[in-house]
């Protein structure tokens, strides 16, 4: 862009480029008529300075609203977006749901093939955990992956035992109670850390005796006048708080075949299996059991 | 106390009066050397060093964007001259790598400059640059009939190229009906609602940059032919709506 040399003034000159705009430069021993190509442009006004207590507040509220921003957004980022816990729900397709600290999930990830074909076109996120785990459970009813005395097992990784028993029995009683009357399936809850820490080989044995924590609750409840021993066992549950009806928690079906060893030491209804759940040591279930009795 | 008052007072008038501002840059010549001169770390000289030239239009840039609110003006003006001085010598160390015209060459006294083909025509740039004279100053005496300078031009012309935008398609307008600019020369007064009808470009924004309108419309007409030239973009691509 080349300008001309309009006016020469002792502090500055006026240039005029090609597209009409009139400038004022530096003079740089500049003569009126000459096309200069690189001046040095007078810069335009600079805008008029507030009063330094009105940049005083304005910059205070702008620092405290970034820090009020800074600390919703942690705790949002803490509260919902980060994940907290998971959930791997395990029927033959495994899925991990990863939660965040209200028990809504954040994230879905099949860890097996047949995971990944029950997820396909499925979007979980910012669902409720159990309201998954209802839906993944009917689409793998509708796949074929679950059919009639199957089994589900829920293995739930969290930070804390309160909320591992939270979760446990959330799942179990609200689960059972939206498969009641539809299919007869088993539901096992397990630990995850502990479960990964030792005993591969025993697995369910070891489940049985974890899940019974969320359920600790519910085996107050028993009802004394159906029993599962003997003959008439229908592998119904007799957890009021799990419905009796199809879906039969695991915690209910090992508590048949354990080793009980009562107050009383008249009875002894499962003698051959000496690695299942001492009831001895579970206070909250002796009375019950000798009750039974 | 008194002293500084009385040139806040002298900037308050050079911001109303180009006469005043060149009447003050005179004044204060010698506080703008001595800024270049701690800067260069020497005495500027006059004519030769651009430091000096770029330390004056700082100060007439601290004239213009002087308050009270920004403390003593002297004080201010030093800050712009040598944030200027500053941003001058970033830019031309960028062009450092460029060789001089006057790098020596060879063992002899030759410089650069000397041994490349010059094929400009002194003579005839010479005369170009007089015809460019005469016309810019017979433009400057037919402002003056109209109260306007070329520093007041400077000052009115549009910031915002859609302003910029605006005023082209005016005068597009104006030189296709020759008849407005005629009008212009005789009457001696913008035909600004003919403008703004014709145009379409609105008659506040005209009413705002008037003596830019002026100052252009003036070019339009015959006797400028060189100006004209040289500004090749103004109607370049312009259509009126």
């Amino acid at each position: 862009m080349s300008y001309m040399v309009m006016e020469c003034h002792p502090g500055y000159v006026i240039l005029l480029d090609e597209a009409g705009r009139f400038f004022k430069a530096a003079n740089l021993q500049y003569e009126v008529g000459q096309t200069v190509y690189d001046p040095i442009l007078m810069k335009d006004k600079a805008k008029e300075q507030r009063h330094p207590a009105v940049k005083w507040i304005c910059s205070g509220t702008a620092a405290i609203a970034a820090c009020f921003l800074l600390f919703f957004g942690f705790s949002y980022y803490r509260d919902y977006i980060q994940p907290y816990s998971s959930i791997y729900l395990t029927i033959n397709p495994e899925v991990q749901m990863n939660l965040n600290r209200q028990g809504t999930v954040v994230e879905l990830v099949g860890t097996n093939d047949d995971g990944k074909r029950l997820l396909d076109g499925y979007d979980g996120k910012g669902k409720d955990k159990i309201t998954v785990a209802d839906e993944l459970i009917d689409r793998a009813i509708e796949m074929g992956f679950l059919s009639e005395g199957g089994q589900i097992s829920f293995s739930i990784d969290s930070p804390d035992d309160v909320l591992f028993q939270e979760y446990g029995v959330e799942l179990r009683t609200k689960v059972a109670e939206y498969l009641d009357g539809r299919i007869t399936i088993t539901l096992e809850i397990f630990d995850y850390q502990n479960s990964q820490a030792g005993n591969e080989q025993d697995t369910s044995a070891a489940s049985s005796a974890q899940s019974t924590q969320p359920n600790a609750d519910a085996s107050n409840t028993t009802d004394y006048d159906d029993t599962d021993y003997g003959s008439d066992n229908n592998n119904v549950s007799s957890n009021p708080k799990a419905p009796s009806g199809n879906a039969t928690s695991r915690i209910e079906a090992s508590a048949n075949n354990s080793t009980t060893d009562y107050h009383d030491g008249d009875t002894d209804y499962a003698p051959q299996d000496e690695e299942d759940t001492n009831y001895e040591e579970d206070d909250d279930d002796d009375d019950e059991q000798n009750d039974d009795d | 106390m008194s002293d500084e008052h009385k040139i806040i007072q002298q900037v308050y008038r050079a911001k109303e009066n180009i006469q005043e501002a060149d009447w003050l840059i005179g004044t204060y010549m010698p506080f703008i050397k001595a800024e270049t001169a701690k800067y260069l770390k020497r005495p500027p000289i006059e004519g030769h060093d651009d430091e000096l030239s770029i330390a004056m239009i700082a100060f007439h840039e601290a004239i213009n964007g002087y308050s009270r609110a920004r403390g003593a003006f002297l004080k201010y003006a030093s800050m712009l001259i040598r944030s200027r001085l500053i941003d001058y010598s970033r830019k031309e160390r960028r062009h450092s790598h460029v060789i001089s015209l006057d790098a020596p060459v060879g063992e002899e006294d030759t410089v650069f400059g000397e041994i490349l083909a010059d094929e400009k025509d002194f003579h005839e740039e010479a005369a170009s640059r007089d015809a460019t004279r005469a016309e810019i100053e017979e433009l400057t005496q037919q402002m003056k009939v109209f109260d306007v300078s070329l520093s007041d031009v400077a000052d009115n012309c549009p910031k915002q190229q859609r302003t910029l935008a605006a005023c082209r398609r005016a005068l597009q307008y104006a030189s296709e009906n020759t008849e407005l600019l005629e009008e212009l020369l005789r009457t001696k007064r913008l035909p600004i609602g003919r403008l703004s009808a014709g145009s379409g470009v609105e008659r506040k924004t005209l009413e705002r940059h008037r003596k830019y309108m002026i100052a252009l419309m003036l070019i339009y007409t015959n006797g400028f032919e060189i100006i004209r030239g040289h500004l090749k973009q103004v109607l370049k691509g312009v259509a009126i709506r």
